[in-house]
């Protein structure tokens, strides 16, 4: 595998068998993925698409039914390889008659540190991570936004280059997101690799440098986020002032609908090209346009475009689509 | 480190539930109460004392055993612990290993707890400590190697009812292993049922020979002289190899069955 890739995995396959007289299901497809060194990387896809599943493969904790895996070049078979990963599942659960300290100090061995060097980074971390008022307190007493950023933590304690992170946003409050968003990003900063799968899109979206969007096991996108958000126009609203409900123009095949909202008139249409034509309309019936606003496709549209449910056919063969971030434009009439 | 790691992790587990606590006073408790019985017995106090005492570390180490060991795997993957040590450079094996030794020490703690306060008890009460005494917790311990292991290994495939359920099972089965093979060998049995006769041979063949490992009324007997062996050191040491055998024999059967395990 090449040494950029920090993850890499071949044709990655994954069947249960549940037992007699039922359906095998298929967790993962053929998967094949790339995680550059350094980057921070979204895993995208609806429930039951199979993050978890590839996740579980890349840590060990399941084996794949066909197809090989790496990270940071070592084979995922081998315990050796996971030196190199810190791995925090989703809602994760430690052992409730620990404190964070030993809790920390218990993976820290794990991890093959010596007694000062754990005991060092776990009060670096316990501090860091705002726990050190219950740094004392047994686990079970434990709220869930603590949990989580212990499980962080745990997944850090030995600083390894590859961070894998399933949902690690899920349940947070938005102080709590915010927390494990920047830690996120402070762990790109020291060139650590953060690969996690998350069901947040803007989260998603305000810190990740590429993403991959699976459906039924299968990668159907992955790219750059700034290749896959190109700016695809879904809307462009425009509001004009000085024209009562009475006086607007009709404009039959280029609104997709108006409103007038006591002050300012509304106009919403599908293209750009029909913007122009709105504007001129409206300024011609004497309105003054005092905001014309696009909206661009956002992650969370093009994460549905893509994952557009039991049609993933024509959703493969989007890699390296448009897509779009939401960027608005907003534009003062010269007419006055 | 990782397996004594794992293993200090588990007897911390251990030591942290109110299961051994109950159970150890109870065992204490039983002890105590010998003395009693031997007084409303007639003759040979010391006798009963010694016969109940021993039997009261034996059921109560087994039990120790099962209920703490037949939940040790199972609650691993039931409440997701084993995620966060498994995806560490953690061999699947090397988690089996340190909960059993994890779980053997927490065993031998409780075996060590109970044992003094029986031969301490003894000893206040005037008796002699013998070699054979010793020999027979040796022999308790060597047996409860086993008794750990098929808990680790049901515990490895099963829920924790159903493990202890198996484990109290062969538990009790592994002492009756001497009339097992006796039944089948009868002649009546022979030429009635021949079938059965194979199924218990097989049963002989698979069951741990608990039996081996209970010298308590051999012990109990030679109280009299302190430095009496319940039984030669040739046996102790053929037992001890037997009982190692076969634990490890159930922790590589239990590593068959994890190996490979989706979680």
């Amino acid at each position: 595998m090449p040494e950029s890739d920090a993850i890499r995995t071949e044709g990655l396959r994954m069947v249960y068998n549940p037992g007699l007289f039922q359906a095998r299901k298929v967790g993962l497809d053929g998967l094949d993925l790339d995680v550059p060194r350094g980057s921070i990387y979204g895993y995208l896809g609806q429930n039951g698409a199979g993050k978890t599943t590839t996740i579980k493969v890349l840590v060990g904790l399941q084996f794949p039914t066909a197809g090989k895996a790496w990270i940071m070049g070592g084979d995922i078979h081998d315990a050796r390889s996971r030196r190199n990963v810190g791995f925090m599942p989703e809602n994760p659960y430690f052992y409730e008659y620990l404190n964070a300290r030993e809790a920390l100090d218990f993976y820290g061995k794990l991890s093959g540190m010596d007694r000062a060097a754990r005991l060092r980074r776990a009060d670096e971390l316990i501090s860091e991570f705002g726990l050190s008022n219950a740094k004392t307190t047994l686990l079970r007493n434990y709220s869930k936004g603590m949990r989580q950023r212990l499980g962080l933590a745990q997944a850090i304690i030995h600083n390894p280059p590859l961070v894998i992170l399933d949902e690690p946003m899920s349940g947070l409050d938005p102080l709590g997101r915010r927390d494990i968003r920047n830690v996120i990003l402070s762990l790109r900063d020291r060139k650590q690799t953060v690969f996690f799968s998350s069901h947040i899109l803007s989260d998603v979206e305000e810190i990740c440098d590429r993403v991959c969007v699976i459906h039924q096991g299968k990668k159907v996108a992955e790219g750059p986020l700034a290749s896959l958000l190109t700016g695809r126009v879904l809307e462009v609203k425009l509001s004009v002032s000085g024209l009562p409900a009475e006086k607007a123009p009709k404009l039959d095949g280029i609104a997709r609908r108006t409103w007038h909202d006591g002050q300012l008139l509304h106009v919403v249409v599908d293209s750009d090209e029909k913007a122009q034509a709105a504007k001129a309309a409206l300024e011609g019936a004497g309105g003054i346009l005092r905001a014309m606003e696009q909206h661009k496709e956002s992650l969370e549209e093009y994460f549905v475009r893509v994952t557009n449910a039991g049609q993933p056919a024509a959703a493969a063969s989007v890699t390296i689509a448009p897509a779009m971030t939401a960027e608005t434009v907003t534009s003062e009439s010269k007419k006055g | 480190m990782i397996v004594p790691t794992l293993a200090m992790n588990t007897f911390r587990e251990a030591v942290r539930d109110k299961i051994l606590y109950v159970l150890t006073i109870f065992g204490v408790l039983m002890i105590l109460v010998s003395r009693a019985i031997g007084y409303v017995s007639f003759g040979g106090e010391m006798k009963i004392m010694t016969d109940i005492g021993l039997a009261s570390i034996w059921i109560f180490s087994g039990m120790v055993a099962i209920f703490i060991g037949t939940g040790l795997i199972y609650k691993e993957i039931d409440k997701r612990t084993i995620y966060t040590i498994l995806s560490k450079p953690t061999e699947r094996w090397q988690f089996l290993a340190g909960k059993y030794l994890g779980l053997l020490l927490t065993t031998a703690v409780n075996m060590a707890l109970l044992s003094a306060a029986f031969l301490g008890y003894l000893w206040l009460c005037g008796a002699y400590i013998s070699i054979a005494l010793v020999q027979a917790l040796f022999l308790t311990f060597i047996e409860m190697t086993i008794v750990t292991a098929v808990a680790i290994f049901f515990s490895s495939a099963s829920t924790p009812i159903l493990s202890a359920i198996f484990t109290t099972i062969i538990f009790f089965a592994g002492q009756m292993t001497k009339w097992v093979v006796d039944l089948g060998d009868s002649q009546e049995l022979k030429q009635s049922a021949p079938w059965v006769g194979k199924l218990l041979y097989g049963a002989y063949l698979v069951l741990p020979n608990l039996h081996n490992f209970n010298i308590r009324q051999e012990a109990v007997l030679a109280t009299h002289d302190s430095m009496a062996l319940a039984i030669p050191m040739n046996e102790m040491w053929a037992c001890t190899i037997y009982g190692m055998s076969y634990a490890l024999a159930m922790l590589l059967a239990a590593h068959l069955l994890f190996s490979r395990r989706n979680l």
